[in-house]
């Protein structure tokens, strides 16, 4: 086979697999204009959907506290993640030979398992209201890894003489930290966020076994759409959400053109 | 980078802000689409108060979060069995009748019920039939019975409707539809009895599209489904899409001749519940005839108020379906919570319905 | 434009990256020692706390009796302990657990070879492409992820209703390959990106056709990226319940749907944990076979 011919090849089983992946996802914004409730085939074009959803306050509730949940959620798992993943690639001593297992285990473990056991923690041992601040827990605890990973995998690709010369050059344990590694390990670091932010918006599983009182957050109150029978206002607000996605990643990409580019 | 800081630090305050601002919040953990927004906003003005609703789809659901550890829902809308578990677990607070004058408006056959003698912690808001919904159309084009569980349970009507069926995901549901079927009680605990039914479930299983709690409201509607096993306010929604979308056939949904599930939902009183006030204050308001009929007319529920009744349309007010005749309710049975051992071994059954 | 290409790809070989030990290990200073407890303690108290903890309670719960109304009895009763093994022997009293523990391995193990199959020529295209269009390649896998999870499945609802195949196993696998195609994707792009073009320069040289450079180079190289894709699709496979529940027939049931009905419907706690405590065992037990057959065999380049 020539090298035309398999690249050929290449591109076919490629495009397939990205129409597999777009297929879906064109049917929900498609379907988010039908002028039919059951939206079982195609009958006119509307927005009404839209019109009704930016009434319905419930679903704006819900959409703000996913906002407010992933926003602090990604904030912390992003300032503990860095910690534990700067720890993973410097010392590797002691009891710090069970971090990378506490690490990997939130993001390895099937889902359910850790909605259930943090159910049965927050009502057996911390008698917490479930709420914002369990669901805030929750989140933080299987972005940590995410986080750490990326942090840890930046730093594992940074020339370590860098930060000897900072110190022969006599800065502090924390100047060098603030004038060295924190610039090169930045783009690790939002990118951390970024993924953290993404995971908690889109959290399904676990929210749904700690949430609580005056908490429904986006998912679940799809969720609970899904279940009582789809109105296409569902698709309307998933497609609203895919442009606020796709509108928060060309903002990171213009707020911080250079440090998201530049390699170490 | 200081402009990112400022909207940072802005954000932070709003959300501050949003967080300390006192306010008269009812908490409400109901049903899902139980309220009108109308109803809701009628009452809000009434009460200068925020109703703040969380949703359940099933009454375990609700249970599990509740021992979970949720708490500081003012009032819960639980069904019949679920009262009477949390009343035993002392989890609900009791009525001041003092404050609910409108209490006069029930319906004297639901004054009385067994999980709470006399009304002393709850007040019946709805009800509905565990029912059969078909597409009537496609059934008397095959010359089908509507009237009978046979339908989802006989190979000899099933033959014609091979993919065709879904049936509730709940092991309580199915068991009591098969033991009406089968002509015993929904609480039949005899371990032979059980059998018999899990034996004929397997018969009919391979006929059977899927276990559904929800999808078949859709899937009526649409098309894809001609037979559901399902609750009656579903099947309401799924007749009025049907009639909405101009679908090219009719749903219509009946309770079977054998008898079927009951089900009261009732508004209680959760004791970590911050304000008994305002809770009896909306309990009273749904009480009144002209909010009670809400429920009825919205998502087409039976209705334990009399008062109701003038308020309420009355193709719903003479659906059989819906408000099941006097001779009909007496071979209607409400389900009743099983000890944790039948539970077990009941769920065992369940799993093993499952796999085969 | 972001680069993409540098951080989507790095949480799988992270895996890699974060278990394999650091050769160069410098003796601590004077004064890193509390440097070292300021940065590592936080993190890993919250992962204690909030990660460990709640799994030992879990182990605790499995032993717990059911209480009258659901929940759990006090592991002291009257100073006697409540504790026993009745919810293992429960599970392994007969073979239907056990089948459906084995029925959820086998759909894992199909989504899992699927999306390998789907993977591998997307991520070698984008790796050995043109850099110019590497980014928007990579968004474009990542962009599926930006949209709800359940909306996905509801998409595939619609697709698959009116060609009669929903509430089929087929459904399941489709909708498990779709959510999870992604973190197959991206691990494997981000290996085969790192290989060393010249091995294939200098194989050519040698007279070694397409077929024998795939075969004998790119393939063996690739593969701490399939294992690791491979560990990303197959465990949280095994915990999905939603799939099977909106899409699946009535066979479809899984040992997240087993689990999530022992603690939703039928509230019983013990024999969830339980289910779950074997579930943790089994993922353990993979995720260690995966870590010793992707084991690097030779120094890291």
């Amino acid at each position: 086979m020539t090298r035309g011919g398999r690249l050929f090849g290449l591109w076919t089983a490629a495009l397939a697999v990205y129409a597999f992946l777009y297929l879906p996802l064109a049917v929900v914004v498609i379907f988010s204009f039908n002028d039919s409730l059951l939206n079982a085939e195609w009958v006119g074009f509307t927005t009404r959907w839209y019109g009704q959803l930016f009434e319905n306050t419930e679903m704006l509730r819900a959409a703000a506290n996913s906002l407010i949940i992933a926003l602090g959620a990604a904030t912390l798992a992003t300032v503990l993640g860095s910690m534990a993943g700067i720890a993973l690639q410097r010392w590797q001593s002691g009891f710090l030979r069970a971090l990378p297992f506490l690490v990997l285990a939130p993001v390895a473990m099937p889902e359910i398992l850790l909605g259930v056991s943090l159910l049965l923690f927050f009502r057996q041992v911390l008698d917490l209201t479930l709420g914002l601040v369990s669901i805030l827990v929750a989140h933080i605890t299987f972005s940590i890894g995410f986080v750490a990973i990326i942090v840890r995998v930046r730093l594992a690709g940074l020339d370590e003489s860098l930060f000897e010369a900072a110190r022969d050059l006599g800065a502090s344990p924390w100047q060098t930290f603030r004038w060295v590694t924190l610039p090169l390990i930045l783009p690790g670091i939002l990118a951390g966020f970024l993924m953290s932010f993404t995971l908690s918006i889109d959290d399904f599983v676990i929210t749904f076994f700690v949430a609580g009182v005056g908490v429904t957050t986006l998912p679940l109150q799809i969720y609970s759409m899904i279940k009582v029978a789809v109105s296409p206002e569902v698709n309307a607000v998933s497609t609203l959400l895919m442009a606020l996605t796709l509108t928060l990643i060309a903002l990171a990409s213009k707020l911080a053109p250079d440090t998201l580019r530049g390699r170490a | 980078m200081k402009s990112l800081r400022v909207a940072l630090a802005g954000l932070l305050l709003a959300v501050l802000a949003t967080l300390v601002r006192a306010e008269d919040v009812l908490y409400l953990f109901i049903w899902n689409t139980y309220l009108s927004e109308d109803t809701v906003r009628r009452f809000e003005t009434q009460c200068r108060c925020r109703l703040n609703q969380d949703f359940y789809s099933d009454n375990e659901e609700m249970l599990a979060k509740l021992e979970a550890g949720a708490i500081g829902y003012d009032l819960i809308v639980p069904t019949g069995n679920a009262v009477e578990t949390l009343l035993r677990k002392k989890a609900l607070r009791p009525l001041d009748k003092t404050k609910l004058p409108n209490l006069k408006n029930l319906k004297t056959e639901f004054r009385d019920p067994w999980y709470d003698p006399g009304l002393r912690y709850a007040v019946p808001y709805a009800t509905s039939v565990t029912l059969l919904g078909y597409n009537a159309t496609r059934l008397a084009e095959r010359g089908l019975p509507t009237d009978t569980w046979a339908l989802i349970f006989e190979p000899q009507h099933l033959e014609k409707l091979k993919g065709k069926v879904t049936v509730l995901n709940s092991q309580r549901e199915l068991m009591a539809a098969a033991m009406k079927y089968l002509g015993y009680s929904v609480q039949e605990t005899d371990p032979a009895r059980w059998e018999e039914a899990k034996r004929m479930i397997l018969r009919a299983k391979p006929y059977w599209a899927n276990f559904s709690n929800s999808t078949y409201i859709k899937d009526l509607a649409i098309g894809n489904i001609w037979v559901a096993h399902g609750y009656s306010s579903d099947m309401y929604r799924a007749q009025q899409d049907a009639l909405e979308a101009r679908r090219p056939f009719r749903i219509d949904f009946r309770t079977p001749k054998e008898g079927a599930v009951l089900a009261v939902d009732s508004f209680v009183l959760h004791q970590s519940g911050g304000r008994p006030d305002l809770a009896h204050q909306f309990i009273n308001f749904m009480l009144d005839g002209a909010n009670a009929a809400d429920v009825s007319n919205l998502i087409g529920a039976g209705n334990p108020n009399a008062a109701a009744t003038p308020h309420i349309l009355p193709e719903i007010a003479r659906n059989p379906g819906i408000f099941p005749p006097s001779e009909e309710l007496l071979r209607l049975e409400m389900l009743r919570d099983f000890d944790p051992k039948t539970r077990r071994a009941l769920s065992r059954m369940w799993t093993e319905i499952k796999v085969r | 434009m972001v680069r993409w290409s540098e951080w989507a790809g790095t949480v799988a070989p992270g895996f890699i990256c974060v278990t394999e030990s650091r050769q160069a290990g410098r003796s601590p200073g004077p004064g890193e020692n509390l440097q070292k407890w300021l940065v590592s303690l936080p993190p890993t108290l919250f992962l204690l706390a909030f990660l460990v903890a709640p799994a030992l309670l879990m182990v605790v719960a499995s032993f717990q009796q059911v209480g009258d109304f659901g929940g759990l009895l006090p592991v002291l009763e009257n100073g006697q302990s409540t504790l026993s093994l009745e919810a293992y022997r429960f599970f392994f009293g007969d073979w239907i657990y056990a089948e459906i523990f084995l029925r959820s391995f086998l759909v894992a193990t199909a989504t899992t070879l699927l999306c390998l199959l789907l993977a591998y020529p997307l991520a070698l295209l984008i790796a050995t492409g043109g850099k110019r269009h590497r980014d928007l390649l990579v968004l474009l896998v990542i962009l599926p992820l930006a949209s709800n999870f359940l909306i996905r499945i509801y998409a595939w609802m619609i697709v698959l209703g009116p060609a009669e195949l929903l509430y089929t196993p087929f459904a399941v696998i489709v909708g498990m390959v779709y959510v999870h195609l992604p973190f197959m994707i991206l691990p494997l792009y981000t290996n085969l990106e790192s290989h060393d073009p010249a091995l294939l320069e200098a194989a050519q040289d040698l007279g070694a056709g397409a077929w024998t450079r795939f075969w004998r180079i790119t393939l063996p190289l690739s593969l701490p990226g399939v294992w690791s894709g491979s560990a990303l699709v197959f465990i949280p496979v095994l915990g999905m319940f939603a799939i099977p529940e909106l899409l699946g027939g009535t066979r479809d049931i899984l040992i997240g749907n087993l689990i999530k009905e022992q603690f939703l419907d039928n509230r019983d706690w013990p024999l969830g944990s339980t289910l779950s405590i074997l579930l943790t065992a089994a993922v353990l037990l993979l995720a260690w076979l995966a870590a010793w057959a992707g084991r690097p065999r030779r120094g890291r380049a």
